[in-house]
């Protein structure tokens, strides 16, 4: 041991700190606030906190603390605030579809808090092990997520089969890490690095790469590790699915582009074969496959997952402009998608089939537009953020060369284009068939707001954020 | 010259009124504000025609500011001799949709001029931009209004029409997508006038042109990629039908002038056969199509196909009078076409029917409807004296100046027109009243002969006159020949 945690180690993880102090305040509490809307204003105002508490050291210099296992970077604040964001809007997006679920207050916000705590570790992490940790913390949280409904089989199916392959994952990933170590001796990025830079690489290293790739793609749901995202979306409550959809992906692509641009950057042929086959695959299957679905969580989850594929286009490059392309796409991804979970929850029961969505702009114009808007995004047609997004990871993708890779992309997004139109012509080009959906809560419709408003002026302004996508 | 950005207010003004459209909750409003808008939009625009320099083949009235300076990406704004008379005709057609629609539209009013003006947008900034990246955004654009025009306002197939319209223009955007992140990839750049001026090796410009022409022969539409065109055109209601025939198929001829021609020379010296080849097809085949058509909407909608195919015609004929006369046949195309929708849309509005064969001895009944019918019919037709005339002739002559036998089957196109368009008049307008249309009132009211009549103007003065839109052409299409591209 190198040597004891000091306060100004601690000092480094004051984000996480105040989340932590929040959910173990909620979980104490938890019985005199189940009534009271005391968990979702304490959780919102906790990531508000946690996330001015990043960003007020976003452009510092790089810190390490914790003997080099934790790091304070732009990369990592960035993310912190985009995890932030993540867990304010999945807990304003609740505020009414908890209740109708019956799901307890204290512990849904206190889950999502401490998931939030894992995904924050996760991407200052300078070390396998920690990153292990941040990444267990965030899956132990969203299994009991997934199944907090708990009368609901479908609920207890979807978080078993999700625990399953998850630990499934889980061990790949820490058998890679003591593969890692086996071969460099070293479990921090640095170390493994320059253990690479000495003697070259070997099979085993490979293979040890392979599978810590493989082991965090699970996080991210990419192809051929997304098996469990449709099942665990649709059984889970909508604002999880949301949470799971935003920030579990944004985390496992933050540990991506760390562990592969610092940790194996000397391999970089092999982790872009890799990903190069995790990105195609998951475009491809993501895009085909939400064809046929009628489902909106289950959709919204294939769609993820073809986005996972395009996020990770920017990695296969092994290039710092490369993975802030991915920062950038990630950055994006969770407010569009999160805005069109968003819509989802808000319409309720209606909102979780295509068939609830018909007739929708007559009875809702605004609720329809904000959700077009989502749609466009997510398939990417200017002038959204999701247009951004793309041009950014297929022009990585061209710049490493792979032209055929991009025109698959793109090919694929004209697929996706159809399932998320498909949703349009049910809201603008049917007559309706259930009653008009009541109010949405003001927390909803301001979440709602946002989310729009970011995915359209990073489609208006796209410059603003890429200042801020720096790669480790 | 003047105090304020034209091109920008002139681009921007639109998706203000529709802004304005959505914020103000009332339907009778909307129409109004609509109309208010686009006919401010035709104001303020009024400069770009006023203070143009004819003589010169520079972009003018450019507008350059920082957007996106990470990327090396500015909003750059200009025109040319070229592009300035599409500004004109969208910002005109753009009033004109508003007026056609003023009644036939009685559901969701407000979403519908919405749409409409953000539409109008995306069509001006289309010609107003000098750079690749705002021209994808604006391309891009427009596809979704006009999704939402044809879908939801549309006849009974309206559905399929426009997830087919929306699917086959984004399969063709989505290549030029690649084009232009390969181009930017490999230059930096993304303005029209520095990728001009790089040297790019012949194979790249290829697969560049390849990947352009997959998004413009689908919006021109091009044969055999052609079909989405009589199905979006028979379904969209007439504001739409108009914006489509008038403006939206020139979008892609246009990309062939600004993009393909100056930037991949080579690239098109190696596919020339090939475009000339297929533009005759659609000229031939599209005018065969047509004439066998019973429906009056998709009669004019495959005349479409035969004469975009003569614009492709003159654009690869590279000389001089194939050019000019191509982008000034896209603008007789824009008053002709409209206005034969316009007509349509009129009528049917009345009879609910576009069976040609529910028709007959109109000119009896509606003779001011009838009288300006022949005239848009014989436009179209390419009648001397009116507007299609000059454009089909300039065309026919650049033909004939390259490959004669693309000039004689040019001309057999251009009779097989005649055929078509004087037979559709007869059978609409002549001979016995048919029964179905006894009791009917078919004369126009005051709004649309008002409609109309600018469309008739034009195509009567541009017919006379035709230097009012050579004399803008003559100097950038000289600078786009010289800069390498003519054989």
């Amino acid at each position: 041991m190198k040597g004891a945690a000091t306060l100004a180690d601690l000092a480094l993880l004051v984000p996480e700190l105040i989340l932590v102090g929040m959910a173990l305040a909620l979980i104490l509490t938890a019985r005199r606030i189940q009534k009271t809307p005391v968990a979702a204003v304490g959780t919102v105002l906790a990531a508000l906190a946690a996330a001015v508490a990043a960003g007020w050291t976003l452009s510092e210099d790089a810190q390490t603390g914790f003997s080099g296992m934790i790091t304070v970077d732009e990369y990592s604040q960035f993310f912190k605030v985009l995890i932030a964001a993540t867990l304010a809007l999945a807990a304003l997006l609740a505020v009414r579809s908890i209740d109708r679920e019956r799901i307890p207050r204290a512990e849904y916000h206190a889950l999502l808090l401490l998931a939030s705590t894992g995904m924050m570790l996760a991407v200052s992490a300078l070390d396998l092990l920690t990153l292990y940790l941040g990444l267990e913390l965030m899956t132990l949280c969203s299994y009991i997520l997934v199944g907090i409904r708990v009368e609901r089989p479908t609920s207890n199916e979807a978080a078993i089969k999700y625990f399953l392959l998850a630990s499934f994952a889980s061990a790949l990933l820490l058998y890679g890490i003591s593969l890692t170590y086996g071969v460099t001796g070293a479990t921090d990025f640095a170390g493994i690095a320059s253990a690479l830079g000495e003697q070259g690489s070997n099979q085993l290293l490979s293979v040890a790469i392979g599978l810590v790739t493989v082991g965090i793609a699970f996080k991210i749901a990419a192809v051929p590790l997304h098996a469990w995202a449709p099942d665990a979306y649709q059984g889970a409550s909508a604002p999880v699915a949301a949470f799971l959809a935003a920030g579990s992906k944004a985390a496992g692509l933050a540990a991506l582009g760390r562990v592969g641009l610092v940790a194996f950057g000397s391999e970089a042929d092999v982790l872009s074969a890799v990903l190069l086959g995790l990105a195609a695959l998951s475009i491809l299957v993501g895009s085909v496959v939400a064809l046929s679905q009628t489902d909106m969580k289950r959709l919204l989850a294939y769609s993820s997952i073809a986005h996972a594929g395009y996020a990770l286009l920017g990695l296969i490059a092994g290039t710092p402009e490369g993975v802030s392309a991915t920062m950038t796409y990630a950055f994006f991804y969770v407010f569009m998608t999160l805005g069109a979970f968003g819509v989802v929850i808000a319409l309720g029961e209606r909102g979780e089939t295509l068939d609830g969505y018909q007739g929708l702009a007559a009875q809702r114009p605004g609720t329809a537009a904000i959700m077009l808007l989502f749609l466009l995004s997510l398939t990417g047609i200017p002038p959204t953020a999701g247009f951004v997004a793309k041009f950014v990871v297929i022009l990585s993708a061209v710049s490493a060369g792979h032209m055929a890779l991009a025109v698959l992309a793109v090919a694929c997004s004209v697929i996706s284009a159809f399932i998320y139109m498909r949703v349009a012509v049910f809201m603008y080009m049917r007559e309706p068939r259930d009653p008009a959906p009541s109010r949405f809560p003001m927390a909803v419709s301001a979440a709602l707001g946002v989310a729009a408003l970011v995915t359209l002026i990073g489609g208006i302004s796209p410059g603003s954020l890429t200042l801020w996508a720096v790669s480790p | 010259m003047t105090g304020y950005p034209v091109l920008t207010a002139t681009t921007f003004l639109p998706l203000a009124g529709a802004v304005l459209i959505v914020l103000i909750g009332s339907e009778r409003l909307a129409r109004w504000i609509a109309l208010a808008t686009t006919l401010a939009t035709l104001a303020v625009s009024a400069p770009l025609y006023w203070y143009f320099n004819k003589g010169s083949s520079a972009l003018q009235f450019v507008e350059l500011r920082e957007w996106i300076p990470s990327w090396n990406i500015a909003y750059s704004m200009g025109v040319d001799g070229i592009s300035l008379p599409f500004i004109f005709l969208a910002a005109l057609l753009s009033v004109l949709c508003v007026g056609a629609s003023w009644t036939a539209i009685q559901t969701r009013v407000r979403e519908f001029y919405a749409a409409l003006l953000v539409a109008e947008t995306a069509m001006i900034g289309l010609f107003a931009t000098s750079n690749l990246f705002l021209f994808f955004v604006f391309w891009e654009l427009m596809v979704i209004p006009m999704f939402l025009i044809i879908g939801v306002w549309g006849g009974p197939g309206r559905v399929y029409s426009s997830v087919k319209f929306l699917l086959f223009t984004l399969a063709g955007s989505v290549l030029m997508l690649v084009g232009m992140i390969a181009v930017y990839q490999a230059f930096g750049t993304l303005d029209f006038k520095a990728l001009a001026g790089e040297t790019i090796e012949p194979v790249f410009q290829a697969w560049l042109f390849v990947a352009f022409l997959a998004a413009f022969a689908v919006k021109v539409p091009m044969f055999p990629v052609h079909t989405w065109l009589p199905d979006a055109h028979t379904e969209a209601p007439t504001a739409g039908s108009v914006i489509l025939a008038g403006v939206l198929l020139k979008m892609g001829a246009y990309g062939f002038l600004r993009i393909s021609l100056p930037i991949l020379p080579d690239a098109v010296q190696l596919f020339l056969m090939p475009m000339l080849v297929v533009s005759v097809v659609a000229i031939v085949y599209g005018a065969y199509v047509t004439l066998v058509q019973k429906d009056i909407k998709r009669l004019i909608a495959f005349s479409s196909v035969s004469h975009m195919g003569f614009v492709t015609l003159g654009i690869f004929t590279l000389n001089r009078s194939g050019v000019e006369g191509a982008i000034l046949q896209m603008i007789n195309h824009g008053i002709v076409s409209a206005a034969l929708f316009l007509c349509v849309g009129m009528i049917y509005e009345r009879t609910h029917t576009r069976e040609i064969k529910d028709y007959g001895g109109v000119a009896k009944i509606a003779p001011v409807y009838s009288t300006l019918l022949a005239l848009f019919c014989l436009a179209a037709a390419g009648f001397p004296g009116l507007n299609s005339f000059v454009g089909e002739f300039l065309i026919i002559g650049g033909a004939f100046k390259t490959q004669a036998w693309l000039g004689a089957a040019a001309v057999w196109g251009v009779a097989l027109g005649t055929t078509y368009m004087v037979w559709l008049f007869y059978r609409v307008a002549m001979g016995e009243i048919n029964p179905g249309l006894e009791g009917l009132k078919l004369e126009l009211n005051l709004r649309e002969v008002a409609t109309l009549a600018p469309l008739a103007l034009l195509a009567v003065c541009l017919g006379l006159y035709p230097e009012s839109v050579l004399s803008y052409l003559r100097a950038p299409v000289a600078e786009l020949l010289a800069s390498g591209v003519a054989p």
